[in-house]
């Protein structure tokens, strides 16, 4: 089923057309990522999903309905920007905004108090907001997001502030609620991330969808002409090659794409040994989510993108 | 899916109940009263101090040898009778041995034209207390010179006393017209003082959750105007929290003092004779005050609409003006064409307070962004008609209306908005933008 379909929504701010005519629909229980890059209008789509701005054209529906102010309380938003009251203590500050989800205070308290143990937050009820490190506000701000249990969540950066072992945490946090047969939509600029967890995804460029589907699909129709290789040495002699692009180069490994089909994999390795390369490790992949975010979103955003990514 | 109102019920809980709990809120409230109290005590205590004070020693040389000895049985602590030549008084003020000395030509007595010289000033009080006494001391004399009466000399001294009655359906009572006007002023500072904190509470709270971020989340929970309108009704709770808070003080502090007052009277019946003959108001006037002075439960009624009205115009505004800006810095030019309707009828106050039901006054008092403050002050000071209340009312309800869809039109757009000051130009761009 599709839980939410998007129907050729536009919006304009004065002069600037945020959004030009998406269009996309969302399988229920599936991990959806939401890609663009900076001013690509994915905060403007996600507000007019979550009802804080109207589109000028175009139809939202969720669950079935046309959004609106009846269909608040069934999504979670967690913005890329967050905000909490400072002077206002965790758990008054978790009631509340579950309230305005229209969540029974009782209710709120026990399932505050259950999801801060499940953090590893049990034991800050009464700190305020202003006591907390950002990593213990992210969480709150994470728990606060998604109390009322709903069907759709939908969150923009979720694991940006978060440390390693935190970042995994909420990781398995998300897989367990798709698991549980939640939607959920997740922007992020993080590609390994988009890899490791959405099933879809759409990527929007100035304001218009560029490229939609299932991730492995999209990954499978750009072939695998990407070499991934491990060496000691020095990799100079990859310039001299015709048709080889590099995406990615450290001391002891690098990532290149064969544009050149004359170039086959044996004339490569002949040309490292021949150099005095070691090879440890010569594998052709499939390009990475990273590298078909940059070939799509194309050279004129590409500075863009640096700042980004 | 969505029971109607109570995402807005919770935004006012939650506006009233962080506020009323706040260390701020609980402070001032008590604090407050007793900053007036230590204020009015302290100008009282300072006005009955200098009224005291005898550091002027004034010498007096007097040609006529008849004012001069008067004036020194009037006050002996100050004056004191000189042969010594002006020059030599001059020396004497000069190196501050004397702080000045007056000086009676034998014509002062005709004239009525004196001089004192004194090291510098002196003060209106010194002066006009000299004068006071001399013209007392030449009518006194005058009078007796040809020959008059001493019921009329009395009579002169005493001066005449009117005392105002007010005309009412048992016949006539007391009038306490000044002191009405007292309370008119009082109502009227009051209610600026409070639009002018509660407005900017109402601002403050929509910048900090703007600054905070906070908003983004609300507003993916509730519609716009429901958060607007939440914190102004709950912020407003808070207002009318504190002030029914006072009116019991008050009214406490009232029956309080009648008691006390009655105790004084029933203690010293000598104190009251003495009092008889004092020039001020003595311990039967005070308890007959008590007894007599009350404040129309309409006056309260009025006060706690007009306040109540006039915080809704103002805090509805102050909001647009906090969805406008993303720190509290950035407000204040925005905030000045909110400011000036509060700060207007405050300059007109005195004007209205001289002659509450004249043609200015009921104009002015009947425009809806004065009559908060204006019609309040007219109400305690006198009887406003009746037509001109519900005026000023169907006027402030309307009012309210437009000036809160006004706002929420641009707090929707505002509170999105970061980056670049806003001008009035953009901010009425947003005004048409959705």
């Amino acid at each position: 089923m599709k839980i939410l379909k998007v129907e050729g929504i536009s919006k304009t701010f004065g002069n600037y057309k945020a959004v030009n005519n998406i269009s996309f629909e969302v399988e229920e229980g599936k991990i959806f990522g939401l890609l663009g890059p900076n001013g690509a209008g994915k905060t403007t789509t996600i507000r007019m999903i979550t009802n804080i701005i109207y589109p000028d054209k175009g139809k939202i529906e969720i669950l079935g309905k046309s959004t609106g102010p009846d269909i608040q309380n069934s999504i979670a938003y967690l913005p890329e920007e967050r905000g909490l009251y400072k002077k206002l203590k965790v758990l008054d500050q978790l009631i509340y905004f579950a309230r305005l989800k229209e969540v029974p205070k009782d209710i709120a308290i026990s399932r505050a108090k259950e999801w801060l143990s499940k953090l590893g937050a049990a034991g800050w009820e009464n700190k305020k907001i202003e006591e907390l490190s950002k990593g213990m506000q992210q969480k709150v701000q994470f728990i606060a997001t998604i109390l009322h249990e709903p069907p759709v969540l939908i969150l923009d950066e979720p694991f940006s502030g978060f440390d390693p072992i935190n970042t995994e945490l909420l990781k398995s946090i998300i897989i367990d609620m798709k698991n549980a047969g939640k939607t959920i939509i997740l922007s992020t600029h993080v590609m390994s991330q988009v890899e490791q967890l959405c099933d879809d995804l759409v990527l929007i460029n100035k304001g218009n969808v560029v490229l939609s589907g299932a991730v492995r699909t999209i990954k499978s129709s750009y072939g695998s002409n990407t070499v991934i290789m491990e060496f000691d040495g020095d990799s100079n002699f990859l310039n001299e090659l015709p048709g080889i692009k590099i995406n990615d180069i450290t001391t002891h490994r690098v990532e290149f794409r064969v544009d050149n089909h004359e170039l086959t994999s044996n004339h490569i390795l002949k040309t490292a040994m021949n150099n005095n390369v070691t090879i440890f490790k010569f594998e052709k992949v499939e390009p990475s989510l990273h590298e078909i975010f940059i070939e799509v979103v194309g050279n004129e955003n590409k500075k863009e993108i640096k700042d980004a990514v | 899916m969505r029971s109607k109102g109570s995402k807005i019920f919770t935004i006012i809980q939650h506006e009233y109940i962080s506020k009323v709990k706040s260390k701020g809120f609980i402070l001032s409230t008590i604090l407050a009263p007793l900053a007036i109290v230590a204020i009015y005590g302290t100008v009282i205590a300072v006005t009955l101090m200098s009224s005291g004070e005898t550091t002027k020693k004034i010498a007096i040389r007097d040609l006529t040898g008849q004012i001069g000895i008067e004036l020194v049985s009037r006050d002996t602590s100050k004056f004191f009778i000189t042969e010594k030549s002006e020059e030599e008084l001059r020396q004497e003020v000069l190196s501050s041995e004397l702080d000045g000395f007056m000086i009676i030509d034998d014509k002062f007595l005709e004239t009525g034209y004196g001089n004192v010289y004194t090291s510098g000033g002196g003060g209106l009080g010194f002066i006009s207390s000299i004068e006071q006494n001399t013209e007392d001391i030449i009518v006194n004399k005058k009078l007796k010179e040809i020959g008059a009466e001493n019921s009329i000399i009395d009579l002169v001294n005493r001066g005449v006393s009117i005392t105002t009655k007010k005309v009412t359906l048992e016949g006539s009572r007391e009038d306490y017209s000044q002191m009405l006007a007292f309370l008119g002023y009082f109502l009227g500072f009051l209610i600026y003082g409070l639009m002018f904190t509660y407005g900017s509470f109402v601002m403050r709270g929509v910048i900090e959750e703007k600054a905070n971020r906070i908003v983004e989340v609300i507003a993916s929970s509730a519609r716009p105007f429901e958060i607007m309108f939440g914190k102004v009704v709950g912020i407003g709770a808070v207002g009318l929290t504190q002030v029914l808070f006072w009116l019991i003080l008050l009214m406490i502090l009232f029956f309080a003092g009648g008691t006390i007052a009655q105790m004084f009277m029933e203690n010293s019946q000598n104190m009251k004779m003495m009092a008889d003959t004092a020039n001020q108001p003595n311990n039967a006037e005070i308890l007959h005050f008590f007894e007599n002075f009350s404040i129309s439960p309409w006056i309260i009624v009025a006060f706690l609409f007009y306040f109540l009205a006039g915080y809704f115009i103002y805090s509805s505004l102050f909001a647009a003006v906090g969805s406008a800006v993303d720190q509290e810095q950035d407000a204040s030019q925005l905030t000045m064409p909110v400011a000036l309707p509060i700060i207007i009828p405050i300059i007109f106050i005195p004007n209205v307070m001289n002659n509450p039901d004249g043609t200015i006054s009921t104009v002015l008092s009947l425009i809806p962004f004065f009559s908060p403050i204006l019609m309040v002050s007219r109400i305690a000071a006198g009887d406003v008609p009746l037509w001109q209340i519900l005026l000023s009312i169907v006027l402030l309800a309307g009012t309210f209306v437009l000036c809160l869809w006004f706002a929420a039109k641009i707090y929707r757009v505002g509170i999105l908005m970061y980056g670049k000051k806003p001008t009035f130009k953009d901010i009425i761009k947003w005004f048409n933008l959705d």
